[in-house]
């Protein structure tokens, strides 16, 4: 097995915190290797073949500044042979119209760089009015609510990580 | 969601435009940031609402205007806009420490309220979202003319709850205007969440049902996301001529304004997250991640803002205050002067027409003179129909649709689109028929304020030429909403001149007056005389009335009634009966209620001693008040008797006619109070 690098900014809560529960859920069989989304480089992301993106969905459906900030690098990025999967906060109470959007700005940008996109999630269980994330029926990564199902968060984890163990080269 | 296309990006853009729109950042930062401290050491700008955190948008919107040719309405929070318009820090200073050299209104005007007419930008009010109908009603004028060119109203994403902002987008959506609302979206109005406002997180998607209107999301903290935005809102709006509406989310990064503190109702988690987000950081990161500037070179730019920033605050410093001597300077614009009939009468004999007809043919001859001149208003051209009454009947077979027109029933978008329309150009003459009847009026009065004051508050720079129509007051049997006055309440508001003729002539005379005059001119019409033969007279076919001078209807020695409108009939057929009593009266119909002739009231007052107030509108607090107050100011030596008010009671108007009849003053009525002063 490959190394995974799981990808999120060092200097969030949530999303950081939801990053160590996946590692742990993974076991110690799997070389999860954390790497600080705000300090991203183009050769640092293509130093990996198996990557996990930690994309929160920030204000009314943007990719927080230092994932947007790196979109132009991506942008110019031969992703052929990645595997990857996205996980990301957000809020489907407050943020209804917009929940999980980064998520999918996030998919639909690796995807057209020639990604396989790997681990997508039912949407059954979430109250929302739309989302970019929404993909023919499913969500195109984890979406985790800590605001208004946090007690959900833990098997949603362990059933997703499951799924990208199946799936991850 | 619109696909924009990306026409610039960090990668793309030449250097020499990413140096130019750091410079703007950064110098307007810089003010942003120092403007507090004006009002710290007691030098000004009082009122100051940061604009930290709508940067790229700001940035964008004002790198989209062309100064000049398209006509542009920034919002109080708009400083990085007015800078990346054009204007120069010292200009922006200016308005901020209200220095008589501010362009936006020489120190007369809010500070943080950034205009310079002379470009297009223009002097807007402090209501939130009102110059929305002024950005619509100025791209019916770019419309009309086949300018290309675009009017961008910048705002608030809270003014989209107010009615008349809703009217805007009516309008620019049912004439196809090509207007750009450029909607800021911080989420909060003052400390009022967006939840608080409206069911929609995106305020924009409110309005997806319109036809002809584009919509476009962006991100307005971002440069290139914001600018890409702008310039397909500006592509679509030039090569379509049709209404955009831009969406920016922002965030606001500090206060409302430095009489709000947000830590009262904003959370230290939240405002840390969005100073995490500075857009202008963002911006610098990029620059320096993607290799096209090194930190060194923007430094530079940095140390080169800051010494602009002082070298324009020196200026601004040592820049004159404005003379408060002043302050009645431009209440209200000179108005056109009759050169043949100086004084508003004539001896023309011949035929005599009705009220309606005078009014008829005097608007088809000032629409045949100037062909700069519309009409519109409710039930205003429809085939045969002209107007509820028909005063406008035929303008629109003769100078067709584009110059006389219906409005929606939308009395406030009536008002506030003409202010805006007469922005265009100095040459435009706006005739609106302000409501159906003057009582429909009130849902216009936020547009009526606002343009009673552009005058004086653009320094003298804008005054929207506009004659508004009213149909007023009763004797119809109309009730509620069909018979009310309204000018005792509007005389309280400086800047408007108005007038309420009795006779066909000097209506005639006066709406010709009105309409080749600049300024704002509320013309009353009482609509129980448009077909009343006694209101018909000779009306030469030049006939004009000059504003300000009162017409004395009849003379006499024993007693003078000063009236106007419906009254004036009144009053002379009161008079007639006193006569034959021995008893001789002098009838004084005002005509202008502002500006009012005190000569010709105080030289009769003088001359007789014993005076009654004669009008339609309520007594209680109505316009006789005033001409009461200054006969006893500036006459009461002379006075023989207490000055008597006549008018109707402190109520509104009955639908029945017995109602009618006890609250609306009559003959007898006048007749009665007459005698009693007479006695004295």
């Amino acid at each position: 097995m490959n190394k995974i690098g799981i990808f999120y900014s060092f200097k969030s809560t949530k999303t950081a915190k939801a990053a160590e529960k996946i590692k742990e859920a993974f076991g110690p069989d799997f070389n999860i290797v954390p790497v600080n989304a705000e300090e991203l480089t183009e050769e640092l992301f293509l130093s990996f073949t198996n990557l996990i993106l930690g994309v929160p969905t920030w204000f009314d459906g943007e990719l927080p500044n230092y994932w947007d900030e790196f979109v132009p690098a991506l942008e110019d990025l031969n992703l052929n042979g990645k595997t990857i999967a996205i996980f990301g906060l957000g809020n489907q109470v407050e943020y209804p119209e917009n929940f999980g959007d980064a998520v999918g700005i996030m998919a639909e940008l690796v995807q057209e760089r020639g990604a396989r996109l790997i681990a997508l999630t039912s949407a059954e269980g979430y109250h929302y009015e739309s989302s970019k994330a929404l993909v023919d029926g499913e969500f195109c990564g984890l979406i985790l609510d800590q605001e208004s199902q946090p007690r959900l968060s833990k098997e949603r984890i362990e059933n997703w990580v499951n799924d990208l163990k199946a799936q991850f080269n | 969601m619109t696909a924009v296309p990306k026409v610039f990006s960090v990668k793309t853009t030449p250097k020499e435009i990413l140096e130019k729109w750091y410079r703007l950042m950064t110098l307007g930062r810089a003010i942003d940031e120092k403007a507090p401290n004006y009002l710290k050491q007691a030098i000004g700008w009082s009122y100051h609402a940061p604009y930290a955190g709508h940067d790229g948008i700001q940035l964008a919107i004002g790198q989209t205007f062309e100064k000049e040719i398209d006509h542009i309405f920034l919002y109080y929070r708009d400083l990085l806009t007015a800078l990346s318009c054009g204007m120069t820090a010292e200009e922006i200073i200016l308005n901020g420490i209200s220095k008589a050299t501010d362009p936006t209104s020489g120190g007369r005007h809010m500070s943080n309220h950034f205009a310079k007419p002379a470009w297009h930008i223009h002097n807007v009010s402090s209501l939130t979202g009102n110059h929305t109908l002024h950005a619509v009603g100025v791209a019916r004028a770019i419309k009309y003319y086949g300018e290309k060119a675009v009017s961008i109203s910048v705002q608030g994403e809270s003014s989209l709850s107010e009615g008349y902002v809703y009217e805007a987008i009516n309008g620019a959506s049912k004439e196809k205007l090509p207007v750009i609302f450029c909607i800021q979206d911080n989420g909060f109005g003052i400390s009022v969440p967006k939840k608080d406002q409206t069911a929609n997180r995106k305020v924009a998607n409110n309005f997806t049902g319109f036809k002809n209107l584009l919509i476009i999301h962006c991100n307005g903290k971002d440069v290139f996301d914001s600018m890409n935005a702008m310039h397909e809102a500006k592509r679509h709006a030039l090569e379509t001529g049709m209404p955009v509406m831009v969406q920016a989310n922002c965030i606001r990064i500090h206060s409302h304004s430095n009489s709000d503190r947000h830590e009262l109702y904003r959370s230290e988690e939240e405002r840390n997250y969005v100073q995490d987000y500075d857009p202008l950081f963002k911006f610098k990161r990029m620059l320096i991640r993607y290799e096209r500037f090194t930190l060194e070179e923007l430094e530079k730019i940095e140390n080169e803002a800051k010494i602009e920033l002082k070298e324009a605050h020196k200026l601004a410093l040592k820049a004159p205050d404005p003379d408060p001597n002043t302050y009645l300077d431009f209440v209200l614009p000179e108005p056109y002067k009759p050169l043949k009939y100086v004084d508003g009468t004539h001896q023309e004999t011949g035929e005599k027409k009705k009220l309606i007809t005078g009014l008829n043919e005097t608007l088809k001859a000032e629409f045949r003179n100037n062909p700069d001149t519309f009409m519109w208003g409710q039930d205003m051209a429809n085939k045969d129909k002209g107007g509820i009454f028909n005063v406008s009947k035929g303008l629109q077979q003769e100078f067709g649709p584009k110059r006389v027109f219906n409005a929606p029933i939308a009395e406030d978008f009536i008002v506030g689109t003409a202010n805006g329309m007469s922005r265009y150009s100095e040459k435009i003459r706006i005739v609106i028929e302000g409501a159906e009847f003057a009582d429909y009026f009130w849902p216009a009065m936020e547009q009526y304020v606002d343009s009673s004051h552009d005058y004086w508050r653009s320094n003298g720079q804008f005054t929207p030429n506009v004659t508004i129509r009213l149909a007023s007051g009763g004797y119809i049997g109309g009730g509620l909403y069909h018979s009310q006055n309204i000018e005792g309440s509007l005389t309280s508001i400086p800047g408007v001149r108005i007038v309420y003729p009795s006779f066909a002539d000097d209506a005639a005379g006066l709406l010709r007056t009105a309409i080749r005059s600049r300024g704002l001119t509320m013309f009353m019409e009482p609509k129980a005389l448009y077909n009343d033969p006694k209101a018909a007279t000779v009306i030469p076919d030049d006939f004009e009335v000059p504003f300000g001078k009162a017409r004395i209807r009849r003379d006499g020695e024993d007693l003078v009634m000063i009236t106007y409108g419906n009254t004036t009939h009144m009053c002379l057929e009161a008079a007639e009966r006193l006569s034959k009593e021995g008893i001789s009266v002098e009838v004084i119909d005002l005509r202008s209620l502002i500006p009012l002739d005190k000569n010709t009231i105080l030289n009769s007052v003088k001359r007789i001693g014993k005076v009654i107030v004669v009008h339609e509108d309520k007594v209680h607090a109505g316009f006789g008040a005033e001409i009461t107050s200054i006969i006893m100011e500036d006459a009461f030596e002379y006075l023989d008797g207490p000055v008597k008010r006549i008018g109707s009671t402190f109520t509104p108007v009955g639908f029945h006619r017995s109602f009618e009849r006890m609250i609306l003053p009559n003959t007898e009525k006048i007749y009665n109070t007459a005698k009693e002063v007479v006695a004295y």
